[in-house]
């Protein structure tokens, strides 16, 4: 079946040159994270320069930019971000990633009309997830690539939000959004950068400082222990998933936004993996069968401990 | 406190406690769960009230569309039986509450990731009676919280905390090595060490593995109007559900008609009970499995360890 609506694939990058690879390789948007407030660490946000020089290279491609600002603020941090949203609006975002339904509903409250992502942090998983998060003002709803298309053709008649699905994901031992393993173990507040007055980001949480500065608790080898007895020695599990082979299902099944994980990706490896779902997307849209599309395999290092 | 199933729930002596959850919110296939075996609930709710307890039906922490149903007739049972409260996780949960069963109260569980004032007061919106906040929150934070939302808030006081929650139980990797089956793998005392860091595995779940202890700052608790206080007992056996649940009702007391005085009987009875330590999670702003108290012995790890 050909497509009559055009699908979104949304890529990520954590610097300048890495935006560029996306776009040349044909991704419709981009999104990026800004210093001190990205769910994606430290390593993958950009300077409010270069959010400037990212917006300007995608208005070239007529690719939208979308901004995660998906750690979860505190006190005074809340209300610098409402202060900076409008400034942001004006740069020409075209949308906020948020990691908070109590955020996400307050801004909507103070800005209707700019449109609201809700991270898969927000944990949505299921029919009524979906459904809750656009009654408190989300546009548009991450899940994971966990979720089978199935799933999402139940969901897709309840709500009229955008679904978007991170079809390509490390798939943690842990699900998105619910893990403070690593904060148990340590956390190393520092000063959040961009921010003037007293905020701060709490490496070692995933909410509060990002994922990617967790210390990937979950990747160090673990002693597992039956009855005081040492078993073996193992991380806990985690997968890379990379659906390319099921762009079609998703699509069939009403998803809005094709999602690839990424943002400390090196431009080299962002380039042949949007182009791989650039390819997945055409054929579908050209009705042909996903078959053709070149294999990409992260290195291992990456699937968690370089995410 | 919560127990997950009959065998547990004939087995425990409830009468140092005020309220029992009902349910086990990791996993379909933990033992005769509550949330499955329906005529169990039934009988469970029953118990619990001929036992002078309230009680209250947990439910799963991370339902996909397909737990839906089974959680629609849980929660149906609950209300014929007239269950006090119902404690969900999850938004779509939250959601089914409030749209299918209004009368119900609704208690939002830690899973649930209450982090902000404003996160608290949309699930207010949405029925919430009682929040247990995030376990990464401080003491501090939970206070304000308290104070500018008006919520009654439920604070974990005793037992090992939730670290995460997975869709993959990788105890299942074990079954022929050792020669035991699902359920009664994650029965077992199961230990993930790496050096002096300890976490207790419920296959599904990870858990602290020292116990949070408020012990010394039940006084500040009661103090600060706080009057919901959880001991977390999923995974423990009923003598700990017992010894702890008789201490913290002494302690308890104390704390809300006199001058306050920890007895050492009771030092020894949580430490007796605490294979790997004490802790205070995030209560203090620091890593969670610091201790920060007088009670220096309670650090101690005393976890037996065969090679």
């Amino acid at each position: 079946m050909q497509l009559t609506r055009r699908p979104v694939l949304l890529a990520p990058a954590g610097s300048v040159q890495a935006a560029k690879a996306g776009l040349d390789a044909g991704a419709d948007a981009i999104y990026v994270g800004l210093k001190g407030w990205s769910r994606g660490g430290a390593h993958g946000e950009l300077t409010p320069r270069e959010l400037e020089q990212v917006l300007v290279l995608a208005r070239q491609k007529g690719a939208a930019v979308q901004l995660a600002l998906n750690t979860i603020p505190r006190g005074r941090e809340i209300d610098y971000l409402l202060e900076r949203l409008p400034e942001l609006k004006r740069w020409g975002i075209t949308g906020v990633i948020l990691n908070d339904p109590g955020i996400l509903a307050y801004i909507h409250r103070c800005y209707p009309e700019l449109p609201l992502t809700a991270s898969i942090g927000c944990g949505a998983l299921n029919v009524d997830d979906v459904a809750l998060l656009e009654e408190i003002g989300a546009t548009c709803i991450v899940l994971p690539g966990t979720v089978h298309p199935a799933e999402i053709a139940e969901m897709r008649p309840y709500v009229k939000a955008q679904i978007e699905v991170m079809i390509h994901m490390v798939d943690e031992f842990h699900q998105l959004g619910k893990c403070w393993m690593p904060s148990y173990f340590r956390t190393n507040p520092s000063p959040m950068p961009e921010m003037p007055a007293d905020g701060e980001r709490l490496t070692g949480s995933i909410k509060r400082g990002g994922a990617g500065v967790c210390f990937k608790v979950c990747q160090h080898p673990w002693g597992l222990y039956l009855n005081g007895q040492k078993k073996e020695e193992r991380m806990l599990p985690a997968r890379q998933v990379s659906r390319a082979p099921e762009v079609g299902a998703y699509l069939d099944a009403g998803v809005d936004v094709i999602k690839l994980q990424g943002r400390s990706l090196p431009p080299e490896l962002i380039f042949p993996m949007v182009r791989r779902f650039r390819m997945a997307i055409d054929q579908v849209r050209e009705g042909r069968q996903v078959l053709e599309v070149p294999p990409f395999e992260l290195p291992p290092s990456w699937v968690v401990v370089g995410r | 406190m919560a127990i997950s199933n009959m065998k547990d729930l004939v087995a425990s002596d409830l009468s140092p406690y005020d309220a029992v959850y009902l349910g086990n919110l990791y996993c379909r296939d933990y033992e005769a769960n509550f949330l499955e075996k329906l005529d169990d609930l039934r009988a469970g709710i029953r118990h619990c009230r001929e036992a002078g307890c309230k009680v209250y039906l947990t439910t799963y922490a991370a339902p996909r569309n397909y737990f839906l149903p089974q959680i629609r007739k849980a929660i149906a049972v609950a209300a014929e039986e007239g269950v006090d409260a119902v404690e969900a996780h999850n938004l779509g949960v939250v959601r089914i509450l409030r749209n299918e069963f209004p009368a119900l109260s609704i208690h939002i569980g830690g899973f649930a990731n209450v982090y902000t004032d404003t996160g608290a007061l949309v699930l207010r919106d949405y029925g919430g009676t009682r929040v247990t906040p995030n376990y990464e929150l401080s003491l501090e934070e939970i206070e304000g919280m308290a104070h500018s939302t008006s919520l009654p808030l439920e604070i974990l006081v005793h037992g090992k905390m939730p670290l995460g929650i997975s869709d993959y139980c990788f105890l299942l990797e074990y079954e022929k090595a050792w020669g035991m089956q699902c359920p009664d793998l994650c029965q077992q005392d199961l230990f993930l060490r790496q050096g002096d860091w300890a976490m207790k595995s419920t296959g599904k779940g990870v858990l602290s593995g020292r116990d949070v202890c408020m012990l010394e700052y039940l006084p500040r608790l009661v103090a600060g109007g706080f009057r919901f206080f959880r001991i977390e007992a999923v995974s423990e056996d009923p003598a700990y559900r017992r010894d702890i649940g008789m201490v913290y009702r002494e302690a308890l007391e104390q704390a809300c008609s006199s001058a306050y005085e920890i007895r050492e009987a009771w030092w020894q009875k949580i430490q007796a009970h605490a294979k790997v330590g004490l802790c205070n999670g995030f209560y203090f702003g620091q890593s969670g499995q610091l201790y920060i108290g007088n009670q220096q012995s309670a650090v101690g790890n005393q976890l037996k360890v065969i090679s």
